[in-house]
């Protein structure tokens, strides 16, 4: 059981303010990912939860008890850090006992304990091994193990696969899925990756600068992104963002072409946001869309997207068929499939329904 | 045929090399290489008379009065390392510990705890011979003013304190340098070790000795040679607060005052016996030798990767 309330929560590091107000609701076990560029806060609000930084205004509740004041070893929080933060002068067995033995667990339930633990991650062979003798993968899942065995209700993972070669991550990735499957727990979960984020979460929780942009599951933050920044950050490659004028039921770029859109928004200039994969590019100018030029094309086996500037000079990605080729500075129409385009607000990024 | 032409690289190392290692043989191996040969002859004063082997060892060790003098020398040594074991290196510990927890005032301790290491050992022994003075010390002021009065002594004049006024004496002159090479260590701990173990208690206690200490133990190997190399080796500050004589009544005498009044003498007494000090001399040099040794491999080997 664990049901986590953020209400109004902030924090300041001397006077620079970093977390202007966070609410967030976490329900029990909820795979929840925390995703933005990095220096957002990610990272600072994971502590704060953990309770190892103080909450400087706001209220967190755990259970409906209030943990503001409370030891992080008595919040039923376990984390697992960035840099896995194993004990290097005690092999790995004793690194998981530590913190079980510290709970007060008698020998037999530490044991039974670290058996499952080694059990589920297959950390067997490996039990007489100081961390220094350990791959990053192996030390990255004995953290994972010195947090099982606590048996918390909550588990934090703080950028769990940044610090793994790329061939490691995706496998890791399933491996700490499989695990949430497994114990059910509600975990939280740190990434700038928003293809991460994307493949764990229940539920993903999109920060900028201090604040949320947006919380909801990945297809919600794909399909209705609330603003451009969710919109641009989610997906990859990312959204094209263009301004646009409306006039009749038509979009147009100054001097650059234009595209019937119906839509029953009434103001005249919009930000409207393209998907790769939304896009179609034409050979010539001249017919229906935008103008725009090739710039390079990124192949990728069994598709291609080719980059190419709008008139006013907005880089946009087009997903296309790996055999079209496209040459560099080849001019091109754009056109959008139907019910595919995103509407925001020219004056402040929010999303526009159409 | 190997050139053995000097590069301008192999001559500057040459010239650096060559003088300190010419120093170093000059008053570091000669001197103890002479001592050793020293100690195998008899000696009236500094007239050097016939081999006699191991003689003056056994003088030293067995014979009356020499023997109960070399026994409460290196009694008092033994009393002065462990002393200062807890009151030097424990207290640097636990002070590097309070200074890395960043504690008020972390900044102006951390300076204020390194300061005495720098003043020279007579500044130090001259201001704590005032500060123990009967009438007029600072101490014994101090406990009078508080209505302790009936705890003022005469420090330095009996035997029953005059030892552990000049431990303590040591211990505020020297704790900074255990806490500096501590704080050094606890500093290399990286921060998320320390976070893991807040997440797993908030015992002080444990995450003292179950995971700082443990990491700190590298740093204190050196710590524990060079007290261990200081303590039996102890000199300038017994000799200023005490004098030559370890008084009172030989309370104070170490291993280094005696081998220095056997060797040249006193002031007052004027035996003096070239072949007794230098075997002591070579007693001290090779007790030390061999235990710091010992020291330094044992503690070596549970040094840990961080
Ligand atoms: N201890 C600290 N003191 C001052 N500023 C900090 C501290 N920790 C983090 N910050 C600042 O807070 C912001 C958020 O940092 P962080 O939470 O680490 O970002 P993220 O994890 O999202 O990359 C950054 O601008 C960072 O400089
Ligand atoms: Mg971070």
């Amino acid at each position: 059981m664990a049901q986590l309330l953020l209400r109004g929560i902030k924090k300041r590091f001397k006077t620079t303010e970093v977390l202007h107000g966070i609410d967030l609701e976490i329900g029990d076990r909820e795979f929840v990912v925390f995703v933005g560029p990095s220096g957002c806060g990610k990272s600072t609000l994971l502590r704060l939860i953990a309770g190892l930084d103080p909450i400087s205004d706001g209220q967190f509740f755990l259970n409906g008890k209030l943990m503001n004041d409370v030891a992080p070893s008595r919040r039923g929080i376990a984390m697992v850090f960035q840099s896995y933060a194993l004990y290097p002068h005690m092999d790995v067995y004793e690194n998981m006992a530590f913190g079980a033995r510290l709970m007060g667990l008698d020998k037999a339930e530490v044991e039974r304990r670290i058996a499952e633990a080694v059990r589920m991650l297959r950390l067997g062979e490996l039990l007489k091994r100081r961390p220094r003798e350990l791959s990053g993968g192996q030390r990255q899942r004995v953290a994972i193990g010195r947090a099982l065995v606590r048996k918390p209700d909550v588990f934090l993972l703080d950028e769990p696969l940044s610090n793994l070669d790329a061939a490691l991550r995706s496998d890791v990735r399933l491996e700490i899925a499989r695990l949430h499957r497994e114990i059910g727990g509600t975990m939280i979960y740190v990434t700038h990756d928003q293809v991460e984020a994307m493949t764990l979460a229940d539920k993903i929780v999109v920060m900028n600068e201090g604040r949320i942009e947006q919380v909801g599951s990945p297809r919600a933050l794909y399909e209705t992104p609330a603003n451009t920044f969710v919109g641009t950050f989610i997906g990859s490659p990312r959204m094209s963002l263009v301004t646009v004028t409306r006039e009749g039921t038509r979009l147009g770029i100054a001097d650059g072409g234009s595209l019937p859109i119906d839509t029953k928004l009434d103001a005249r200039a919009l930000k409207l946001g393209m998907r790769p994969d939304a896009v179609s590019l034409h050979r010539g100018q001249g017919g229906e869309g935008f103008h725009a030029q090739v710039v390079y094309t990124e192949y990728l086996g069994d598709n291609a997207y080719v980059y190419v500037r709008l008139a006013d000079g907005t880089l946009l990605s087009a997903r296309t068929a790996p055999n079209d080729d496209f040459a560099p500075d080849e001019r091109v129409s754009v056109t959008l499939a139907p019910g595919t385009a995103h509407f925001f607000s020219a004056e402040d990024g929010r999303r526009l329904v159409p | 045929m190997p050139k053995l032409r000097m590069t301008g690289r192999g001559l500057w190392i040459t010239v650096l090399v060559v003088p300190p290692l010419a120093f170093v043989a000059l008053f570091i191996v000669y001197p103890i290489l002479s001592a050793f040969a020293y100690a195998f002859f008899d000696w009236q004063g500094l007239r050097r008379l016939d081999f006699i082997g191991l003689e003056n060892f056994h003088t030293v060790l067995f014979v009356e009065p020499y023997r109960s003098w070399t026994l409460n020398a290196f009694r008092n040594n033994v009393i002065v390392f462990f002393a200062l074991m807890v009151l030097q290196n424990g207290l640097g510990f636990i002070l590097a510990y309070a200074l890395w927890r960043e504690l008020p005032g972390a900044r102006f301790h951390r300076v204020a705890v390194f300061l005495p290491v720098v003043l020279s050992t007579i500044i130090v022994a001259y201001l704590f011979k005032l500060f123990y003075h009967p009438l007029f010390g600072v101490v014994n002021i101090s406990l009078r003013s508080i209505g302790l009065g009936w705890l003022a002594q005469p420090w330095l004049g009996q035997s029953s304190t005059a030892l552990w006024s000049l431990i303590i004496a040591q211990a505020w002159h020297m704790v900074g340098f255990p806490t500096l090479v501590f704080l050094a260590g606890m500093q290399r701990i990286p921060g998320e070790i320390l976070d893991a173990v807040r997440m797993e208690t908030e015992s002080e206690w444990v995450k003292i000795t179950k995971i700082v200490w443990p990491l700190v133990a590298p740093s204190a190997t050196i710590v524990f040679t060079l007290l261990f190399v200081g303590a039996f080796n102890w000199f300038e500050l017994p000799y200023i607060m005490a004098g030559l004589d370890g008084s009172p009544f030989g309370s104070t005498d170490v291993l280094g005052l005696y081998f220095y009044r056997t060797a040249f003498g006193n002031v007052s007494a004027g035996q003096q016996d070239f072949g007794l000090g230098s075997a002591l001399a070579v007693l001290i040099f090779i007790f030390i030798a061999a235990i710091a040794t010992v020291i330094t491999l044992r503690l070596r080997a549970r040094e840990i990767q961080l």
